[in-house]
């Protein structure tokens, strides 16, 4: 049955990507999209974002295929760099970077950088069927979401978005209030008075938040790297052959992480499929499971393949994953769906429980497309591989005018107006301040798209029950998620009390460990 | 059009501009480049209106000069319909108004108002339906304002000072009910509001729910022009049904003020032409949109009309001092 419909929705998806002009636009959108991978800091996201306007003028089926292989091509593309000279282009591959670096001082950068074209394939195939499999039966089940669900369902997302923020919690929470602060400006979302507008037209229809994403990634991580000199720096080399039999990773290497391939994309998949988790989640998800369950876990951190395989396939499988609720439900899983969700509605279609039905070709499309975009750069990425390694060798300094030309044109066009575009360089300095403090701007752009939705829904499930919380646990999807949402928070508080009562009992332990 | 295509059609377009003179002899008009401004941003329904417009006027050559088109956004249309407004008296320029054409500056201090324009003619209505689930008790508007006077009702739609919730305030106030109107951010959030029996009905434009009236999940039980729909026959009004009132948002073309009486005389018998071609029901049609048409000075008093009754209801419920 499920098998009938992967295919089914296969064939037809392909039948609408199969068009010459699909397939060109989505080689072209791979093939940047692996370049601006490439830089740092330009992951999905921000790539997307520059991008959006280059699709203007394009049937929408065309655009939302040529955008979905930009997302592809930079996440490959951001792992080269990870592997190549321990820079991760996006949060999503810094789990990368623990073996892959490694394998390449090693001298095995070639079979390191084919595998995670492979893994990267594979993590991507898998999350493609699973996605055939049973995002129609998401779908049918997102109809019953009313404003409470929705609701539930956002704070999930800004609940788990609280793991991502990693070590410095303080700063990740100051993160994402900022982008609530932004998310206020604009019109009230119940009475329609003014907030924060200071009577300008200009802010009435709120803060965009495309020119915020790019300015806090794009142009903050610029002005950091030409900080820290990065600019100044002679590019590492890191020499390989092509044609040597050092290029391609040994039967050893297939073995040894058979298992891998197929843990890392179920967990990356999941991960993806919830809302605010995402792609940086399931990688690391995905590494650390893959070292508890090893035999040998003292073997990862310094090159081993399973400890590039895993979040490899996890981060893919994970982008695949983050399309679910995408069109299902019209919520992003991440910073790159997010821009994505805002290219769709530009083009007048709504993401949510009736995508599927209202527009098929351009889901089916869309997703039949991300399993060409996968079989185009697993060859891609191999044959280039030579190549990317040269492009790293322009000097940072006459890449970086070039990338602000673009951020700036990039904001600029999405509306005609010069607002979007004050808005970006002011953003770009904020970016670079966050960056400089080790703020979280994935914070903050995510909690700008969740902070509106969340006041917009829970507002109205209140207007519904008359101002009653109660709504939460009468209706039983509610239940359900308040449910999941109260032990998701009682869990990651116990677990926190736990380990501190036994890093405050045995403190010698944990400094042995550490050795 | 291509540009080979362009290539062709320019030689064509000068060789019969040579033979043939201008149809109102005394005007001459037009001896310049037209302006079309748009005040929201590429892919918008003003967009797609004011294209397909610019587009018609090209093909069947009703303008015979080049039409410059420009998106001048900023400001929920604040900023275009600004540029328009400074240039009074100057026949070569154009502008599309949608609802925010009355609704921004009844919410800010923008500088103009529709007064500030000289009405060409309104080419479509953008009206809403009320909208109920298709397994519910409700038949007909009478079977709704009946259980709400005695019940309490919620009524769904986009936005919270949009035109949907002045059609709900409307139909409240002319069938005597109370009711709790439920903001959502978009059209998807609406829709599954009504799917997910969170609310009692919505007020939509039909593009938003024709697709769900089709699959049978949703029915209308009124629409609120004054006249059915061109393209939903079958829909009763509001006013058929004894609910004494109309709206509907402003889809027409106006220039700057000051501007010559008989360059407004030339541009709504133009434009007269434009909604008679086949390209201009197409668009009606996909767009869910109604084309009956109101003409020049009748444009006006159906402005000030509509304006009227926006003030209100947004001075009713807060949006507004």
């Amino acid at each position: 049955m499920v098998f009938a419909e992967i295919f089914e929705h296969l064939a037809f998806g392909l039948s609408v990507a199969l068009t010459p002009t699909n397939v060109l636009f989505l080689l072209i959108g791979a093939l940047v999209g692996m370049v601006v991978g490439l830089f740092p800091g330009f992951g999905p996201a921000a790539g997307i974002a520059i991008l959006i306007p280059m699709t203007f003028g394009l049937d929408p089926t065309t655009a939302i295929i040529m955008l979905s292989g930009i997302y592809y091509g930079s996440m490959y593309g951001g792992t080269i760099t990870s592997i190549l000279i321990n820079t991760p282009g996006e949060s999503a591959t810094v789990a990368s970077t623990l073996d892959g670096y490694p394998m390449a001082q090693q001298g095995r950068a070639g079979p390191a950088l084919v595998m995670q074209a492979i893994a990267s394939f594979v993590g991507g195939t898998l999350g493609v069927i699973l996605i055939c499999g049973f995002a129609p039966l998401l779908a049918n089940f997102a109809s019953s979401f009313g404003p409470s669900e929705y609701f539930l369902i956002i704070m999930l997302g800004l609940l788990l978005l609280t793991t991502m923020m990693g070590e410095n919690r303080l700063n990740g929470i100051i993160s994402a209030l900022f982008g609530f602060a932004i998310a206020m400006v604009g019109v009230d979302s119940v009475s329609g008075a003014q907030r924060y507008t200071f009577g300008s037209p200009e802010l009435i229809g709120g803060i965009y938040f495309v020119p915020v994403a790019i300015g806090l990634f794009g142009i903050g991580e610029l002005l950091y790297c030409i900080y820290t000199g990065q600019h100044k720096r002679e590019n590492e080399r890191v020499q390989f052959s092509f044609r040597s039999r050092d290029f391609w990773p040994t039967t050893k290497d297939y073995i040894s992480s058979r298992f891998t391939f197929v843990r890392g994309s179920i967990i990356g998949f999941v991960a993806g499929v919830l809302p605010g988790s995402g792609a940086t989640i399931g990688s690391i998800l995905a590494y650390s499971v893959e070292k508890k369950v090893a035999d040998d876990p003292e073997r990862f951190g310094k090159g081993e393949m399973r400890g590039l395989v895993a979040p490899e396939t996890a981060n893919n499988a994970a982008s695949a994953g983050a399309m679910v609720p995408l069109i299902s439900l019209g919520i992003p899983g991440s910073g790159a769906t997010a821009v994505l969700l805002g290219a769709l509605m530009m083009w007048g279609l709504q993401p949510g429980p009736m995508l599927i039905d209202s527009n098929p070709d351009l889901v089916w499309g869309l997703v039949a497309s991300m399993y060409m975009g996968n079989m185009i750069l697993v060859a891609l990425s191999i044959l280039a591989i030579p190549l990317f390694v040269k492009f790293l060798d322009i000097p940072y300094r006459l890449v970086v005018p070039v990338i602000v030309i673009l951020c700036v044109i990039g904001a600029y066009a999405l509306n005609n107006s010069i607002i979007e575009t004050s808005m970006l360089l002011i953003m770009g300095v904020v970016g670079f301040g966050m960056k400089l403090y080790g703020y979280s701007p994935a914070a903050t752009v995510l909690a700008l798209v969740l902070g509106g939705m969340a006041e917009s829904t829970f507002l109205q499930s209140l207007i519904i029950s008359q101002g009653s919380l109660a709504i939460f646990v009468e209706r039983p999807i509610s239940l359900v998620l308040t449910l999941v949402m109260l032990s998701t928070l009682g869990l990651s508080l116990a677990l926190r009390i736990y380990k501190k009562a036994r890093r405050n009992k045995q403190p010698e332990v944990n400094c042995e460990h550490a050795k | 059009m291509s540009l080979l295509k362009k290539f062709i059609a320019l030689p064509v377009l000068a060789a019969t501009l040579a033979t043939s003179m201008s149809v109102a002899s005394e005007l001459d008009y037009p001896t310049k480049r037209l302006n079309y401004t748009i005040a929201f941003g590429p892919g918008g329904g003003n967009d797609l209106m004011s294209r397909t417009v610019v587009d018609i006027l090209k093909k069947y050559k009703f303008y015979d000069k080049t039409i410059r088109v420009d998106n001048l956004a900023g400001g929920s249309g604040a900023v275009g319909f600004n540029y328009v407004a400074q240039q009074q008296g100057n026949p070569y320029h154009l502008t599309s108004t949608s609802g925010n054409f009355l609704g921004t500056p009844l919410v800010s201090n923008t500088g103009w108002t529709y007064q500030d324009f000289t009405p060409i003619g309104l080419l479509a209505q953008d009206a809403m339906f009320i909208v109920v689930r298709a397994d519910s008790d409700f038949q007909s508007a009478s079977d709704f304002v009946e259980y709400a006077k005695h019940n309490r009702v919620t009524i769904g739609g986009t936005g919270a000072a949009g035109p949907e919730r002045v059609v709900a305030s409307l139909f409240a106030e002319a069938a005597g009910f109370d009711y709790d109107y439920v903001p959502s951010q978009d059209g998807g959030g609406m829709v599954t509001s009504l799917t997910s029996k969170s609310v009692d009905a919505i007020v939509a434009n039909p593009s938003e729910v024709s697709g769900q009236i089709t699959a049978g999940n949703f029915r209308p039980l009124a629409y609120s022009e004054s006249q059915r729909s061109t393209v939903y026959q079958d829909v009763p009004t509001f006013k058929e049904q004894g609910y004494d009132f109309a709206f509907s948002l402003p889809r027409g073309v106006v220039m700057p003020s000051e501007v010559d009486p008989a360059v407004q005389q030339w541009w709504v018998e133009t434009l007269q032409k434009v909604v008679d071609t086949p390209e201009w029901q197409d668009y009606l049609t996909t767009n869910s949109l109604s084309g009956n048409t109101v003409w020049g000075e009748d444009f006006a008093k159906n402005l000030a009309a509509t304006n009227a009754d926006f003030k209100r209801v947004l001075t009713q419920i807060g949006a507004i001092k």
